[in-house]
């Protein structure tokens, strides 16, 4: 293992630096005598698989976690951060991976909260606040109105309001936790380029992720840690994507899925001028129309809020299309059931596991059969069998490689992987005909999307038709055997998905196909 | 950390003074013993749902069997309070196991429970307030309300007493009239399914046209049920008196018959300058808030008639059987005047003289009683 | 594994009832010099009535049971309604309902043969108790309207209805206070001691049948997922809506089954005025057994033998029966305030959080309508 050394910021003074951080909690060692050095103005990677103990040292350094052992040092000295009050006045700031924004609140509401600049003891001064919100903005190249409402904002720049926020309370250190989690490539090298000014001018930037492309692309250096250890420090230019991955997850990965030539038969689901409505009765999604055949994964790439969720649904039965037609086999199953869908042998996936996909406060073995528990053997008449749930159970832990003490074990007790993998694994159960994937890998880390991959691939093989729709522009890459673009609601293009590129699709999701930056205020918002 | 084991000793050190308490040994005990104890009698007292102190059955018939106590030299009594209509057989029986001698139940929602109790246990007296008995031939409560069974032979060990409330009613109704210049006067009552209730609306009403025939009286329910806006809600009663009065605003006479409710009502009356009488207890003294306007009140002499059948007991003069309170013992009646004493003239003086003498020799009836002695109300409301 | 979980599960109660006896001690103490001057070992003497009027005898321990019943049925009612995301506040209603309807077909029947009239008289109950538990479950699953604010304004509707009708129709001629007749020879017999009557034996038949029913049966699995995962009941192919109207009818035919056992069991009537808290004090008894029928039965048990020793405590210490009241309240606070229990205690959080608090907490959230 070489040494980090020969980095351009390893001369650069240390701005923060932890040593022999301990966390034990019961039954594990989340963080083992970990050592971390953050010096001025440098990106530092922090990689590591879900679990591997990237957020607990991350919340102890923002003072949420108290550590056992080990010390933290500011610019060289000894410091103790209690809260993330204390974390904040010491110039840390934290953007976290699920956005802590009030959405009803305007975008300088959301910046100030807590930090509100006084004209007087009771009156705010907003004219000083406005002033220093736009400052920030030009920083990031394009000017914000900070009295837009943060519900009418698109994704990406919900995310440059949460770095906005960092920014405001003028940090030394920012912590970003997979801060491009939701971002499409355009809005991703927007960020990236804000990050470097930001640097520039001496703020240390701890960048968290597992998109192995991005931290060769932006880090200074890279810790990775597995198991609560720091497992190997890197510097970009002398490793690569195989190499991370290795050390991430402790043995050889295969990035991309050797997914082989895919043998299309008879279509099997038929979309034909579909438009589906919101909650709110507006129109989402514009007379789609496409088809997928069995033994062939249809990839829908785009960015989140495009009209996909009310697609899927429509798809699942959970929302009545408004108009169009919806066949399987040639048979309508327009505005059919859940139920219905589930005996005609359709699989979906959810892309939200904790809300669709699971019962967190439920047994694995309750989960286990969510979509069959009414059939034979799992219920009798009006009476469970217990033990046929329990035997399922297993033998989708076992197939599915569901990490887990035992099946009876609440499902809110297993890591984000695992619990898709028990999802997936109830939904590809038996021989279906279409399999409906939202967002099948969101959040994972890489191994278990390696697994899912495989699977997706298997089940096209044995002749599932099998939908994606990804918001992941590489999951859609790298599976489909066609893609489609999803944009305002409307399929813009389907091409064959192993001549396509990345710059090409991703282009596509952020414009439609049209001239122009990417729109600010979201989709149907204003 | 500190704070967590102040937090922690502050639990501790509560529950420490209560075990400290507990090695002092058992020192302190409930019920104190009054002077010169001449009866060893046990009295306990079952009020109905409510308060002990609700300034009203409960807590007069309570200051009866207080009294009753210690007119006879016996030990404090003990009461339970009821919280739900289930718990009335319950509460009973509690004295029943601890060996009580005379066992009080207030109100008439207990008379079924108490005549069972009175069967169950003849060496027991009970003392059942607001109760008419009503057994069949066997002793035990009539479900057909024929009440062919003597009482008075079959459980001689319960003495039920009812008050005619149509009596103090229809003095408060010469009253009334008497001292209205406008000729309109009202009265505001709780529910009319109690029949109590109704008694005194009645008997105010005729008493009214007994002075003057051509008044007009309005007699108002707040509720349809015996619930808490009917006899607990004093904000209720205001209101209603307030909408009854600026619909009425020639009305200058206002009769509570509402219990807590009622006591909105007098400050109803208060607050637009006209006269107000209160009901069952004298409440120039009892809501002494109100007494500015409070010119009478039609009284039950709870606390003497429970203190009186305790005695009777003490005695050995009791006898079963329901006892109706009247004007000829003085067990119902008008209170004293207080402030307003020069608001009656010799003349009005006379009329109220006058009717006392009438309802004591049976010359004027308060009402047209059914055989129970309840005015006679079949469908829920009084004649208007 | 069961046997600690149900530790588990024990402890915030078990802590909650101690801080709650060590809490009303507190207010004994301080209450007391008023009355009876400072007496620190007062709260000794009426915990020991309590515990004497509730199990110092063979005729107490019934007394308790006889208590209990009724509030493990409204346990019930309350705590299954937990299971679906639902709080039923309206036991209340439905156990006033449901007994007023046990009376009136007691009243009816008076005169048939007992094993006609009663089981007809349950029924009855049972089946107005369902009525009144599905109205507000179903304007929550096709309107949206909220239970608590529904279940809320039906317990009063239902105190109008027991008014009017014993006021009215069912009203006892010849009664000298509003009250229905006697229910005859539909009165529960008496099984064991002076009023243990045949009621007590709903509440230890219906723990058993309400956790097969949401442990063992296929509704009962939709019942709780419907609670614990709305969106995720609806895409297993679930009807959240129907499950929702179901769920407040077994529910309120719980409630209703109370209301009969204390009618036609221990007042034999129904007055008019017709006072009672057992469909509130369910609340308590669900939270407290943690909605789990098990813990629902050991909690209806605690609580009834707190009512069945109230008496005596007033009796023996001068402190009143309403007292119990304050307990309960107490416990209550204990309960919902589980932060500072296990603050005082230092218990950590074991699992994900208790989902019938949940349900009382976002009940104040006013929660979504659930999508068709």
């Amino acid at each position: 293992m070489s040494q980090a050394a020969s980095s351009p910021a390893a001369s650069k003074p240390a701005a923060l630096e932890m040593r022999g951080v301990t966390k034990r909690f019961p039954g594990v060692v989340a963080n083992d005598h970990i050592d971390l050095d953050v010096r001025r103005g440098e990106i530092h990677a922090l990689l590591g698989e879900n679990g591997a103990g990237k957020t607990t040292l991350m919340n102890i350094l923002y003072g949420l976690v108290t550590p056992d052992e080990g010390e933290i040092l500011l610019g060289g000295k000894t410091v103790t951060i209690a809260s993330p009050a204390d974390a904040i006045s010491q110039g840390i700031s934290m953007v976290h991976q699920h956005f802590m924004l009030v959405p009803v609140l305007t975008v300088a509401e959301n910046i100030l909260l807590g930090e509100e600049p006084m004209a007087n003891a009771v009156i705010m001064d907003r004219k000083a606040a406005h002033t220093r919100i736009r400052e920030l903005g030009r920083f990031f190249g394009t000017e914000i109105d900070p009295d837009l409402r943060v519900a009418s904002l698109s994704v990406g720049w919900q995310q440059r309001v949460e770095i906005l926020k960092a920014l405001y309370r003028n940090a030394d250190i920012l912590v970003l936790d997979e801060p491009t989690a939701v971002l499409t490539p355009q809005e991703t090298k927007e960020i990236f380029t804000v990050l470097r000014r930001l640097t520039a001018e001496g703020t240390s930037i701890i960048f968290i992720s597992h998109k192995l492309y991005e931290v060769l692309e932006i880090a200074d250096r890279i810790t990775v840690i597995r198991r609560g250890k720091v497992v190997g420090s890197r510097i970009p230019s002398e490793t690569d994507e195989d190499d991370l991955a290795e050390l991430m997850v402790g043995r050889e990965v295969q990035l991309t899925v050797d997914r082989g030539e895919s043998h299309p038969a008879a279509v099997t689901l038929s979309v034909s001028g579909l438009t589906v409505s919101d909650d709110r009765g507006h129109e989402v999604v514009h007379g789609l129309d496409f088809e997928v055949k069995a033994g062939e994964v249809f990839g829908i790439a785009g960015v989140a809020g495009n009209g996909q969720d009310e697609l899927v649904e429509a798809l699942a039965g959970l929302r009545r299309p408004a108009s169009g037609t919806v066949q399987l086999a040639g048979r309508s199953i327009t505005g059919a059931s859940p139920r219905r869908l589930h005996n005609l042998r359709v699989g979906f996936v959810p892309a939200d596991r904790h809300r669709y996909g699971l019962v967190l406060v439920f047994p694995l073995t309750d989960n286990s059969v969510l979509t069959s528990y009414y059939r034979a053997p799992y219920s009798r008449g009006l009476v469970r069998d217990a033990d046929a749930i329990l035997r399922h159970a297993e033998q989708v832990i076992n197939d599915f490689d569901v990490r887990t003490p035992s099946p009876l074990v609440h499902a809110s007790t297993l890591s984000g992987g695992n619990q898709q993998k028990l999802i997936v694994g109830r939904e590809f159960f038996g021989d279906l005909r279409l399999l409906v994937l939202d967002q099948p890998t969101r959040g994972l880390d890489v191994g278990s999307i390696e697994f899912i991959h495989r699977q997706v691939i298997a089940k096209r093989d044995a002749g599932t038709a099998v939908l994606l729709i990804s918001a992941e522009l590489d999951e859609v890459l790298e599976l489909s055997d066609r893609i489609g673009v999803m944009y305002r609601g409307r399929l813009v293009a389907v091409m064959d998905g192993r001549s396509a590129t990345r710059e090409e699709v991703g282009l596509l999701m952020a414009t439609g196909g049209r001239e122009g930056p990417p729109p600010i205020i979201a989709e149907g918002a204003a | 950390m500190r704070k967590h084991r102040y937090a922690l000793g502050a639990t501790f050190a509560s529950l420490a003074i209560v075990l400290l308490a507990a090695c002092q040994g058992n020192t302190g005990s409930s019920g104190s013993q009054s002077g010169g104890a001449t009866s060893n009698l046990k009295i306990g007292l079952v009020t109905d749902v409510g308060t002990l102190d609700d300034h009203n059955f409960n807590q007069y018939s309570w200051e009866g069997a207080k009294a009753g106590a210690q007119a006879v030299g016996a030990a404090a009594p003990h009461s339970v309070v009821t919280t739900q209509s289930a718990d009335y057989a319950k509460n009973i029986n509690s004295f029943v196991s601890k060996n009580y001698n005379i066992i009080v139940t207030v109100g008439f929602a207990l008379g079924s429970d108490t005549t069972k109790a009175a069967k169950a246990n003849p060496n027991i007296k009970f003392i059942g307030v607001d109760q008419g008995i009503c057994v069949d031939a066997n002793g035990n409560p009539d479900s057909t309300f024929a009440c062919k069974g003597d009482a008075a032979t079959l459980l001689p060990n319960y003495q039920g007493l009812v008050f005619k409330e149509q009596q103090p009613g229809y003095l408060a109704g010469v009253v009334a009239a008497s001292i209205s210049k406008s000729g309109h006067i009202a009265a505001i009552g709780g529910t009319a399914t109690v029949p109590a209730v109704p008694n005194y609306m009645i008997g105010y009403l005729n008493g009214a046209k007994s002075v003057k025939s051509d008044i007009k009286v309005e007699l108002k329910y707040v509720s349809a049920a015996p619930d808490a806006k009917a006899f607990n809600d004093p904000a209720g009663g205001k209101a209603a008196a307030d909408q009854l009065l600026s619909q009425n605003p020639d009305i200058d006479v206002l009769f509570q018959v509402a219990g807590k409710t009622g006591n909105g009502v007098l400050q109803s009356a208060c607050d637009h300058n006209i006269h107000a009488i209160g009901v069952d207890v004298d409440q120039w003294v009892s809501t002494p808030d109100t007494k500015a306007c409070t010119v009478v009140s039609a009284e039950k002499k709870l606390t003497k008639a429970v203190s009186d059948a305790i005695q009777r007991v003490n005695d050995k003069k009791d006898k079963g059987g329901t006892i109706t309170l009247d004007i000829t013992t003085d067990s119902v009646g008008l209170s004293p005047f207080h402030d307003s004493q020069s608001m009656i003239t010799p003349d009005i003086q006379a009329k109220i003289d006058a009717a006392v003498k009438g309802l004591k020799d049976g010359t004027i009836k308060a009402c047209v009683e059914t055989p129970f002695g309840s005015c006679d109300n079949k469908n829920g409301q009084p004649p208007a | 594994m069961n046997l600690r979980r149900a530790r588990d599960a024990a402890i915030i109660p078990a802590l909650s009832i101690v801080l709650a006896l060590v809490f009303g001690s507190l207010i004994m103490i301080f209450s007391s010099p008023l009355i009876l001057g400072l007496d620190l070992t007062l709260p000794l003497l009426a915990y020991k009535a309590l515990v004497e009027g509730a199990f110092g005898s063979f005729g107490a321990v019934v007394s308790t049971i006889v208590n209990a019943s009724p509030l493990i049925l409204a346990g019930l009612a309350v705590g299954v309604a937990f299971k679906a995301g639902l709080f039923n506040i309206g036991a209340q209603g439905q156990f006033l309902t449901g007994g007023l309807a046990a009376a009136a077909v007691g009243v009816w029947l008076a005169h048939a043969p007992g094993p006609v009239a009663i089981p007809l008289a349950l029924v009855a109950a049972i089946l107005v108790g369902s009525v009144y538990g599905a109205i507000p479950g179903f304007l929550k699953a096709y309107t949206g309207a909220h239970e608590v604010v529904t279940t809320i304004m039906l317990n009063y509707i239902a105190l109008y209805i027991v008014a009017y009708v014993v006021t009215g129709p069912l009203r006892a001629v010849g009664a000298t206070f509003a009250r229905t007749p006697d229910v005859g020879n539909a009165t529960l017999p008496i099984l064991v001691g002076a009023n243990g009557h045949l009621g007590i034996l709903f509440a230890f038949v219906a723990v058993p049948l309400a956790w097969w029913l949401l442990y063992r049966s296929t509704i009962g699995f939709e019942i709780r997922t419907v609670g614990a995962g709305p969106d995720a009941a609806r895409y297993a192919g679930m009807h959240p809506r129907l499950l929702i109207v179901v769920t407040m009818a077994f529910c309120g035919g719980l409630a209703g089954l109370a209301g009969s056992g204390e009618i036609l069991g221990l007042t034999g009537f129904m007055p008019a005025g017709y006072s009672t808290n057992v469909g509130f004090d369910g609340i308590t008894v669900a939270l407290l057994g943690q909605a789990h029928p098990i813990g629902i039965m050991f909690a209806g048990l605690l609580l009834g033998a707190m009512r069945a020793g109230a008496p005596l405590m007033q009796i023996e210490a001068g402190v009143p029966s309403q007292m119990v009241d304050v307990l309960q309240g107490a416990i209550l606070f204990f309960l919902t305030a589980e932060v500072l229990v296990r603050y005082l205690f230092r218990i950590r959080a074991k699992s994900a959080k208790v989902a019938e608090l949940q349900t009382v907490a976002s009940s104040y959230g006013g929660q979504a309508t659930p999508a068709p």
